[in-house]
């Protein structure tokens, strides 16, 4: 048994609710055996992987089901609402910040056994279930002669229910936006035990847009169940470009410009010093500079003027396609974390968005604020996602924690000096991680009496405080 | 041209050696030795999920390929104890590679977790189904009860055609058709009467003592037989007597090839083709990653001018008929139909006849579909030739 578990509270009441839902669900779908019940005690947010690594298990479910439909995910809301259950959905793990972390005991959902899709041609519309793996939808679609164009480094892993859950988005998103843009309706399953549906329409007038309640809202308000997304035909024409500049504010500028003229390249990524040294190694006429890799696709006709903007616009030397290939080849690389986090090396990434009017600004202060930290090796960035009005930067940092000091205040004193940075320059704390358990203490920072609001819109839909309680802070 | 690390080496030269020094050794032996490959791949957020048939259909954490690996890691640090329940997980796997295409580090989860295996069966920690298996590999040297050879097939010649369990169980008709292929293409085939399996299901299952026995014996039947030429109908068994032997020290001199990789590169005059129906394929797992033939057997039919119609999951991204790896189809038979039925409506969509070449394979979608015609890729192309 783990060495360390914690002590759940409310066991008696657990066990009836898992008994009732035995009674619907055969032994394979429904599990209290250790194996499944450490297996889902963690996702990939680098404090519990810690846990994992140091055989400590403070939080473990008492069980794990796994639905087929949305009428078993009505019974499962249904008796744990009825028991006071807390109930986590979990899709495919690779969250980086707690969200699925079952601090409080009690059950999780794994909806990767429902993975249904329909494509609609003529609304460019697919229809997927909450659990469908992000490479299948997206093979499935190019095999169609279509592209969601939502492409995650976490895409071979994550499912659909866990891009909307975070409020997602990925590495093609400066065309085809983040995961609110894509989702055009959505079916939810809501305490005590209700399914709702909205509907996919192009737009809608008609109140506030109670689909967003569930876009990031990281399961704790619903699960959703099916969501329909807007896709597009697959590009006709693919155009790759990079640069070289001199100054990170030359890229910044340049993509600024081109954004502002309505040009849409799908990715954009501008690398700083460091990291162009550290991706690009290999291309020594990059190296030391500012490596900008761009992507612009579509309609062949579009996609060319596209390229004349970018070329009017760019500050750099033009580099060729190289790099962006080697980018392509690379992007869903993340080896490095296996290699060195069971060393007790301590690596993280924070993505964050500011306008920008203030992006400079807060580019030195969360670099300037990460690296005087004692134990830190390096802090850098890169940005890779861009909006006429802004840009979300990546940061990454890694060292190892002091003497005296172990890896989880050390982790947590680089992220509060970085997160006070973001706040301090006039950011947003989160580009598209979401929030989770790691983030939930700056969120008032965030929404100031705007927390309250969601607060009470959570006591309103679940008044037992069910739904994955304790994440996002609710 | 600079170097892999040198951005860390100038991000260093402004920190002093006191503060970096901790960090660099941590870095370095990540780097040089770092941790093991069960660790390195439980650290990983499944990057293979998505080609990995079991993960996609089953759905759970827990059978992941990083699951699984998390579970032999949990196990060998004790936190799991070594017991039945706890290995059931680790044994949900189809050996079938699909995992090894998409990993940084190359690896296999079901080569990452076979000591953990090994050292249950070591320590008799088995399930009654493996024992029923060990028992009739120890005693009849096949997965079957004993197998009668039917047949008068010629024991002399120049190329040795092993036909593998699950033909000489069930299946003269394409054991007959691959003869005639190997006749077509000019040789002599012939087969041994007193053939075994090659060992790869007790692989599979960690009975790495079960599986030197059986190779040691199997090694001297292919050595006695003079052949200099062997050529298999089943992939797994090309690939055992091919990679696996030679690492558990049994070499064979014989150039060992499956089917379709003995056709490759031969000239083949088909006639032409005057089959109006549509074909789909299959790629068999051991084909494709375990020999490495990514597009041999697609090469093969598009040579035969057949009307195909290529499947989605196709190439290194083929996704197994779900009897790979020996345990699952033993351990949890919904499991592996479930697999074969997900991998059968992809290929029905496109076609009810379906072109495999693999016994497994073709017994498995056959079993599980009564409405497909499912053809070993010997009897199209004799037809044709």
């Amino acid at each position: 048994m783990p060495r360390e578990m914690m002590k759940k509270k409310d066991e008696g009441k657990v066990d009836k609710v898992i008994d009732k839902l035995s009674e619907s669900f055969e032994d394979n779908r429904l599990s209290t055996k250790k194996t499944d019940l450490l297996s889902y005690s963690h996702d990939y947010w680098p404090i519990s992987l810690h846990w994992m690594l140091e055989d400590k298990f403070p939080s473990i479910p008492n069980a794990v089901v796994w639905p087929e439909d949305k009428e078993e995910v009505k019974e499962v809301v249904r008796w744990c609402y009825k028991g006071r259950v807390p109930l986590y959905p979990y899709g495919g793990g690779s969250g980086v910040l707690g969200a699925t972390v079952p601090e409080k005991g009690g059950i999780i959902i794994d909806l990767k056994r429902m993975r249904s899709l329909q494509v609609d041609d003529q609304d460019l519309l697919v229809e997927a279930d909450s659990g469908l793996n992000g490479y299948y939808l997206e093979d499935s679609l190019n095999e169609e002669g279509y592209t969601m164009g939502n492409i995650p480094q976490s895409l071979y892993p994550s499912t659909v229910g866990g891009w909307v859950g975070t409020k997602a988005t990925g590495q093609f998103s400066t065309k085809y936006g983040g995961i609110e843009e894509m989702l055009k309706g959505i079916e939810v399953v809501v305490p005590p035990g209700k399914i709702l549906n909205f509907k996919p329409h192009p737009r809608t007038s008609t109140g506030p847009d109670l689909r967003k309640l569930f876009v990031g809202a990281e399961g704790t308000m619903g699960i959703m169940t099916k969501g329909w997304f807007k896709i597009w035909p697959y590009p006709e024409r693919r155009i790759k470009l990079s640069y070289a500049s001199e100054r990170l504010e030359d890229a910044v500028e340049s993509v600024r410009k081109v954004m502002r003229r309505g040009a849409e390249p799908a990715v954009v990524r501008i690398y700083d010093e460091m990291e162009t040294k550290r991706h690009f190694y290999d291309h020594e006429d990059i190296y030391g500079k500012i490596a900008t890799v761009i992507i612009i696709e579509g309609d062949e006709k579009i996609a060319e003027v596209e390229r004349e903007i970018v070329e009017e616009e760019f500050i750099g030397e033009y580099k060729g396609e190289g790099p962006v290939d080697h980018w392509l080849e690379t992007r869903f690389n993340v080896k490095e974390a296996s290699e060195f986090v069971p060393m007790g090396v301590v690596f993280d990434t924070i993505e964050v968005a500011v306008n920008w009017s203030n992006a400079e600004e807060l580019y030195e202060r969360v670099i300037e604020s990460i690296k005087p930290i004692k134990g830190v090796l390096f802090a850098s960035a890169h940005a890779s996602h861009f909006y006429p009005q802004g840009i979300c930067f990546y940061f990454t940092f890694a060292g190892t924690p002091p003497r005296k000091k172990d890896a989880e205040s050390f982790y947590q004193q680089v992220w509060s000096e970085a997160m006070k940075a973001v706040i301090g320059s006039g950011g947003t704390i989160s580009h598209h991680h979401g929030v989770g358990r790691q983030r939930k203490d700056w969120l008032e920072d965030e929404l100031g009496g705007g927390l309250k609001m969601l607060k009470d819109i959570k006591e309103k839909i679940d008044k037992r405080d069910i739904m994955n309680p304790g994440n996002l802070g609710l | 041209m600079p170097g892999r690390w040198d951005w860390l080496k100038e991000e260093l030269s402004g920190i002093s050696m006191l503060t970096k020094l901790p960090t660099m050794t941590k870095f370095l032996k990540g780097k040089i030795s770092g941790p093991d490959d069960m660790t390195k791949c439980s650290m990983c957020p499944n990057m293979c999920r998505h080609a990995c048939p079991i993960s996609i259909v089953d759905g759970k954490e827990t059978t992941s390929p990083a699951g699984k690996s998390r579970v032999g890691m949990m196990i060998e640090n004790e936190v799991l104890s070594l017991d039945r329940e706890n290995l059931l997980p680790i044994h949900m796997c189809l050996s079938c590679g699909c995992c090894v295409v998409w990993c940084p580090f190359d690896f296999s989860v079901s080569d990452i977790l076979r000591p953990v295996k090994t050292r249950a069966v070591e320590h008799n920690i088995v399930y009654e189904e493996f024992v029923e298996l060990f028992d009739d590999l120890r005693e009849n040297g096949t997965i079957y009860e004993e197998i009668e050879d039917q047949g008068d097939l010629p024991d002399d010649g120049d190329v040795l055609y092993l036909r593998g369990c699950e033909y000489r169980e069930g299946d003269s008709e394409v054991i007959d058709r691959t003869m005639s292929v190997l006749k077509k293409v000019g040789t002599d085939p012939f087969v041994i009467y007193d053939e075994k399996c090659c060992g790869i299901p007790a692989y599979n299952t960690g009975n790495i003592g079960l599986f030197e026995d059986l190779i040691e014996d199997m090694a001297e039947k292919i050595r006695g037989s003079g052949a200099d030429r062997v050529v298999t109908s089943c992939p797994s068994c090309a690939y055992a007597y091919k990679e696996l032997y030679p690492e558990f020290d049994q070499n064979i001199d014989a150039e060992i090839s499956h089917i379709v990789e003995f056709l490759e590169g031969k000239k083949l005059k088909f006639a032409p083709n005057k089959n109006t129906d549509r074909f789909t394929f299959h790629e068999p797992c051991k084909l494709v990653n375990g020999l490495g033939k990514k597009e041999s057997m697609q090469d093969l039919l598009d040579r035969t001018g057949l009307e195909l119609e290529k499947p989605r999951r196709n190439g290194d991204e083929t996704f197994c008929c779900g009897s790979g790896g020996t345990t699952v189809s033993r351990l949890n038979e919904e499991l592996s139909s479930e697999v074969a039925r997900e991998r059968l409506s992809e290929l029905k969509s496109l076609s009810d006849e379906i072109i495999t070449s693999c016994p497994t394979c073709k017994r498995t979608f056959e079993d599980n579909d009564e409405e497909v015609k499912v053809h070993d890729i010997a009897e199209i192309v004799d037809g044709l030739l």
